[in-house]
């Protein structure tokens, strides 16, 4: 079997052994539904049942969806590679015939997949039994593979953020900005129609929408084909990205001791 | 009491001796916490007042937050990592030694990162706060017992671990509960999920009525507040001890 074949079906074990962990993070995405959709269902009734065209339905499946694809990817995994590569750990995985970065991206997309689909499970049927179908309609479908092109970006673009720690000594902590950054202008949080135009016109320009606003997008308000390919196009570009800064940065790396 | 405060002070020393990451991780933490100011002054420049709060009343709601994650979780760092103490087997160490347990775990170890939210909190308080002598006096109190609220919610539910075992999941789960549900306004919550908010995640007891008591001070509620100060403490010390009964040791000596 290829061996990013294998690390990925490795990956999705690992989630499935640890039903502990997997547990613990979809209760706790669990309650973050329950407060958001009592939070948007206050501010859309004050509001005459409408915001920048989300009705209450159409905002608490967009939550559902966003905070599901984050929620899929170990939100300290930059802190994680951060430590593998200050301690010298990631030598080891150097040794393997095969691209770390590859390697490990096959791994967490197993494990994410895992967490994604329960998200999807408890989130489908939480706002559901809430209010009933997604407003996207049929588009909503697209939402699936467009979570999974989403997760994939993260992934790929924590690895390249990560990958800083090949250079600098303390990038461990810097998890916390990245994950506020997807919070904010990745439309985590607030559609991006919410926000003030300069704001949104940035988050469109960056790659974080495409993590949680593109897929929220799908089943709010139904699928807009152009959407994918941008999705598609960061994904490509933060693998990339991924690549070259491990590929830099494992030139420069110096492990003192075994 | 001396050994604690030598104890204490040890912590802050480790926290501060290497002073590079001690202010990159409060900054991160600062930058954490304006991010969040931005989400609401997004949110309510958008969508108006709700049920009698705005922009500024959530703002001091957050204020009170952040100063109590930054005493309960940032000074007593352990608190949250009581269930993960004993799953490992860690505590043995602080059994042997002549003080009590509880209190020397709890002082043991600083969080620097949310030190950041403990400067940060009182300086938004400052700034959106409105403060005036006696909304900063009940800023203080209302924040050391809302701050008592969540050691003692997360000493129990991470002494749970002693009867029920694990690594303390249970623990994590009450952590991330509680703190997303005190960061959000009361007022938006009705039904069952607000009487959970008083009863079995006690979010309420964390922002809830300390917010509502520097805006409007009424001694019954400063009374109510005080009373479930004092009754998660007991109720946290009182798991932990009866569970150390029960404890066996994980022979871990070296990372106490």
């Amino acid at each position: 079997m290829n061996a990013y074949r294998s690390a990925f079906v490795a990956g999705a074990a690992r989630a499935l052994r640890a039903p502990g962990e997997l547990t613990v993070r979809i209760a706790f995405y669990a309650i973050i539904l329950v407060v958001f959709s009592a939070l948007w269902s206050v501010a859309v009734d004050a509001n005459g049942g409408s915001i920048e065209g989300y009705t209450f339905p159409a905002m608490l499946w967009y939550v559902a969806a966003a905070e599901g694809a984050v929620i899929a990817t170990k939100p300290r995994m930059i802190e994680d590679i951060g430590y593998e590569i200050g301690s010298g750990g990631i030598a080891v995985e150097m040794l393997r015939p095969v691209s770390v970065v590859g390697f490990r991206m096959a791994a967490e997309l197993g494990e994410a997949l895992v967490r994604l689909a329960a998200a999807g499970v408890v989130g489908v049927v939480f706002a559901w039994a809430q209010v009933g179908a997604p407003p996207g309609g049929a588009g909503a479908l697209v939402a699936l593979p467009s979570a999974a092109i989403g997760v994939a970006v993260n992934l790929a673009a924590q690895h390249a953020f990560a990958g800083a720690a090949f250079w600098l000594d303390d990038a461990k902590a810097s998890w916390f900005l990245y994950q506020k950054v997807i919070f904010l202008l990745g439309g985590m949080l607030l559609p991006l129609e919410l926000f003030p135009d300069w704001l949104s016109d940035t988050a469109r320009w960056l790659p974080f929408w495409a993590m949680a606003y593109i897929p929220a997008r799908f089943v709010a308000r139904g699928a807009e084909p152009g959407l994918l390919l941008v999705q598609t196009g960061w994904l490509v570009v933060s693998a990339a990205a991924a690549s070259a800064v491990f590929r830099s940065g494992e030139r420069r790396l110096q492990v003192v001791g075994g | 009491m001396s050994v604690l405060w030598a104890t204490f002070r040890t912590a802050l020393v480790e926290a501060w001796a290497n002073r590079r990451s001690f202010w990159i991780q409060v900054s991160i933490m600062l930058a954490n916490d304006v991010a969040w100011v931005i989400f609401w002054l997004l949110f309510f420049g958008r969508v108006g007042a709700i049920r009698g709060w705005d922009a500024s009343r959530v703002l001091l709601l957050f204020a009170i937050l952040t100063t109590i994650a930054g005493i309960a979780m940032g000074l007593l760092a352990n608190a949250r990592k009581i269930g993960e103490l004993v799953g490992d087997g860690q505590i043995d160490a602080a059994l042997a030694l002549p003080v009590r347990p509880l209190p020397y775990l709890l002082v043991r170890r600083i969080d620097t990162a949310l030190l950041g939210d403990l400067f940060f909190g009182p300086v938004l308080f400052v700034l959106a706060g409105a403060p005036t002598w006696e909304r900063t006096l009940v800023y203080v109190a209302a924040s050391l017992c809302g701050a008592a609220v969540l050691v003692g919610f997360l000493v129990f539910m991470g002494a749970l671990t002693l009867f029920i075992g694990g690594r303390g999941e249970q623990a994590d789960l009450g952590f991330q509960a509680i703190l997303i549900l005190a960061s959000y306004p009361l007022d938006v919550f009705g039904g069952v999920t607000k009487v959970l908010l008083y009863t079995a995640v006690p979010a309420a007891f964390v922002t809830g009525l300390p917010t509502e008591l520097v805006d409007d001070f009424e001694p019954a509620t400063a009374a109510g507040l005080v009373a479930a100060a004092a009754f998660f403490v007991a109720l946290g010390g009182a798991a932990f001890s009866l569970g150390l009964r029960r404890y066996s040791s994980g022979a871990v000596w070296t990372r106490a």
